[in-house]
């Protein structure tokens, strides 16, 4: 690979990396030591500059970290999920300690995400089975949304500030709408089984003959939302596969699936740049880039694409655990952090296939 | 949060090998398996005027355990409980058992008890053994089995029925003999007398050649007894190291001979129903870790267990219950399975389990069955799984399963994997 920079986290395993919406110079890692098994965390934030990748600024907590999340609203500040449950909002400006603690889960925190749209509210996800609306100015949260089971990843729809998705250890992505009324659903709308295959009578084929009968439930790690087309959402999980969907058809299986990762899919994100590619970390040590097929003629009725891996990136020596694109410039920058206590930044365009 | 459910968190995400399927998940080496280190069996003997007519159950089992000690080499200091299942003991036999350990070298530390789940009593004591270990109550343990029919198969196994339980028609089934009731069960299902017969003479000619060629010497343990020569009545010191049920040359036509012997225009006789045997069997079982950390040889790995209950009358269609349960359990399939130990209790009720799930004949019972060597009760479900793992490691196989029926109306199975 043609350039690569490298950052060493010593005696911290990342968990999640995150490019800063404000600055193409800013990011910031989320990091355990003891691979978030035992003991504390520490938040990384990184500069580039002419002489590479270097710390700023660190935080340290008591607990591990899992995942972070860059304020939309204040460039300097950001919240990180932490083992204890706990979300901590730090800021750039103040040291050693978060300015705000907020502390409601009764387990491990899995997952932060900032609303894009008002920007006035941030979600967390957590393993005791509910994810909480909160606002950065107060402490106790804004609303709680049951999920019922391990939940390892919620996030907003890119283009309207009411709904939220979720995607958990009983294999289904559940979206909320906090337009409707909470009624006995609280504000749930769609679930959609990942495993399963489309309902009707006839299963369908994957684009490359074979037939698609869904599988075992599995534990889904991680989703996110297409930043283009904003019914689409892509998970990956320890089945190994990512899958794409429409929420519109919750029923209707998945438009797309993509096989490759050897084990468990701990993250994806989509680009910001084109509307058909995304990213991928496994536990099998590799971040992939893949195009989801959708940019071309469009699949056959009754069938599902199978996505086409463009890239593969195996510098990691460790789990892959994160994975973000850069907002900025030419497209096509992106960070991954694994267990191997590195932070790797490339383009992916050095590695594409096509 | 504590740091062991993350940590197993993480281990289940990473051992869900749900795009490989069910197969290649049991194959797995992984450190908290539980593996069998040792297993072996006394020779099976015919029941009343065999080899061990005139040795006690305990004796067998305490010959069973002396030999598993050998073969292991494990310190007998380290077994922390043993399960005996045994069927007709009176008192269950827990006091004769706790006795046998002491006198094959296990210290008094090492705690001792019988099970009885009828026919399938060994099978449950390794799987009982094997959840003991799994829940961490104990480290290291030995799942055994034993009977001996000849000195306690008679009229006392069952208690009298109440009247309660006489008057409730289900109930009252649960005394029905055996014989009575399949015989019954094989008309119900059509099993023919001919391909009854055809079965039983193939386990025959199988356990014969099988015999012949040696296969049963690593899991027989020799055991040198006292015997009463029936015809000078001189007691002398012999040694048993062979199955002595397995005659040679019986065909089905010999078979087709016999009279049936539980209805008159029956199907079930002596030569197509399981042998009256003495005989005990017992598996070392530890987890992975364990034995790495002991330097203990692994031959084989539990893998799962199903118990399934089925009408009383119809107990002999309990492994065709019990198997896709089991299956259901490690989400393997029929095909995965290289070979089928199902308990030979008569023909007719292994031959329709079989032919219902379709497993075909050469995957069932290679080395013969009880039929051809006999079925001593509490001790058979412990003797499959020497058979087994034995017979699989030879062929170079890894998936086997072991079922029987029981009486009352049950199935157990459960899957293990050579290694």
């Amino acid at each position: 690979m043609a350039s690569m920079l490298e950052l060493r986290t010593p005696g911290f395993n990342p968990c999640s990396v995150k490019y800063s919406p404000y600055y193409d110079s800013r990011l910031a890692v989320a990091a355990s030591a003891n691979y978030g098994i035992v003991g504390n965390g520490r938040l990384f934030c990184l500069g580039l500059s002419a002489a590479g990748v270097q710390i700023e600024k660190a935080f340290d907590t008591n607990d591990a970290l899992y995942d972070l999340a860059w304020s939309e609203i204040n460039e300097n500040q950001l919240v990180v999920a932490c083992g204890d449950g706990s979300i901590k909002l730090f800021d750039l400006g103040v040291n050693d300690f978060p300015v705000m603690n907020f502390h409601e889960h009764k387990r491990e925190t899995f997952s932060v995400c900032w609303n894009p749209i008002t920007k006035d509210t941030f979600i967390s996800s957590s393993w005791d089975g509910t994810v909480k609306i909160w606002s950065p100015t107060r402490h106790e949260s804004l609303k709680t949304l049951p999920i019922g089971c391990c939940t390892y990843s919620t996030a907003f729809s890119p283009s309207n500030p009411a709904i939220i998705s979720a995607v958990s250890s009983d294999s289904h992505i559940r979206i909320f709408d906090l337009r409707t009324p909470v009624s006995a659903k609280y504000h749930l709308i769609t679930m959609i089984p990942v495993h399963a295959p489309p309902s009707g009578p006839t299963l369908p084929r994957l684009a490359d003959g074979r037939t698609y009968a869904g599988g075992m439930p599995a534990e889904i790690l991680t989703h996110d939302w297409n930043k283009y087309n904003d019914t689409v959402i892509a998970t990956g999980g320890v089945d190994r596969l990512i899958r794409t969907f429409d929420i519109r058809n919750p029923t209707g299986g998945p438009l797309a699936v993509m096989a490759g990762h050897e084990y468990a899919v701990k993250r994806v994100a989509w680009s910001p740049h084109a509307s058909d590619i995304l990213v991928s970390a496994s536990y099998d040590m590799t971040v992939r880039v893949w195009s989801d097929d959708s940019s071309s003629v469009p699949a056959a009725p009754g069938t599902i694409r199978t996505g086409a891996e463009i890239g593969l990136m195996n510098r990691h020596t460790e789990f892959a655990t994160g994975v973000d694109w850069c907002l900025f410039g030419s497209g096509g920058w992106v960070a991954s952090v694994g267990w191997d206590e590195r932070v790797l930044l490339w383009d992916a365009h050095g590695l594409l296939r096509r | 949060m504590g740091a062991l459910d993350r940590l197993q968190s993480l281990g289940n995400q990473l051992s869900s090998a749900v795009g490989t399927g069910g197969k290649a998940k049991i194959l797995e080496k992984n450190p908290d398996d539980i593996v069998v280190t040792a297993c072996l069996r006394t020779a099976i003997t015919k029941g009343g005027k065999g080899q061990f007519k005139d040795t006690p159950a305990a004796d067998l089992m305490a010959g069973a355990l002396t030999a598993i000690i050998q073969r292991s080499g494990i310190n007998p200091s380290l077994v922390e409980d043993i399960a005996v299942g045994t069927v007709l003991a009176p008192g269950g036999g827990a006091t004769e058992m706790r006795a046998a350990a002491l006198v094959a070298g296990f210290p008094e530390t090492t705690a001792v008890r019988t099970l009885n789940r009828q026919c399938s009593s060994g099978l449950q004591a390794c799987v009982d053994v094997a959840n003991q270990i799994r829940t961490g109550m104990i480290e290291v343990g030995i799942g055994a089995g034993v009977e001996s029919m000849s000195t306690q198969y008679g009229p006392g196994a069952v208690t009298e029925f109440s009247d309660l339980l006489e008057n409730h028609s289900e109930a009252a089934n649960c005394k029905v003999p055996m014989g009575v009731l399949s015989e019954a069960m094989a008309k119900d299902r059509g099993v023919s007398r001919a391909s009854q017969d055809a079965f039983a003479a193939a386990s025959f000619q199988k356990a014969v050649k099988a015999q012949a060629d040696g296969l049963f010497k690593e899991e027989i343990v020799p055991l040198k007894v006292k015997f009463e020569d029936p015809k000078s009545g001189e007691t002398k010191e012999i040694v048993v190291d062979r199955d002595d049920g397995i005659r040679d040359g019986v065909t089905a036509e010999s078979l087709g001979k016999i009279r049936a012997a539980f209805a008159k225009d029956g199907s079930i006789h002596a030569g197509n129903a399981s042998q009256v045997s003495d005989g005990a069997a017992a598996v070392l079982l530890m987890k992975r870790s364990t034995a790495e950390k002991l330097g203990q040889t692994i031959i084989g790995k539990f893998v799962a267990a199903s118990i399934v209950g089925v009408k009383p009358l119809l107990m002999g269609i309990g492994p065709w219950k019990a198997i896709p349960k089991v299956f259901e359990l490690t989400g393997i399939t029929k095909d995965d399975v290289d070979i089928y130990e199902i308990n030979e209790a008569f023909a007719s009720q292994c031959l329709w389990c079989a032919n219902e799930l379709g497993i075909p004949q050469e995957k069932i019972n290679p080395k013969g069955g009880a039929i051809a060597f006999g079925h001593p009760l509490g001790c058979t479900g412990a003797r499959q799984v020497s058979t087994l793992l034995y017979e699989l490691k030879r062929r170079g196989q890894q998936v086997g399963v072991t079922s029987m029926c029981v009486g009352t109306g049950m199935g157990m199975a459960a899957v293990w994997v050579a290694e």
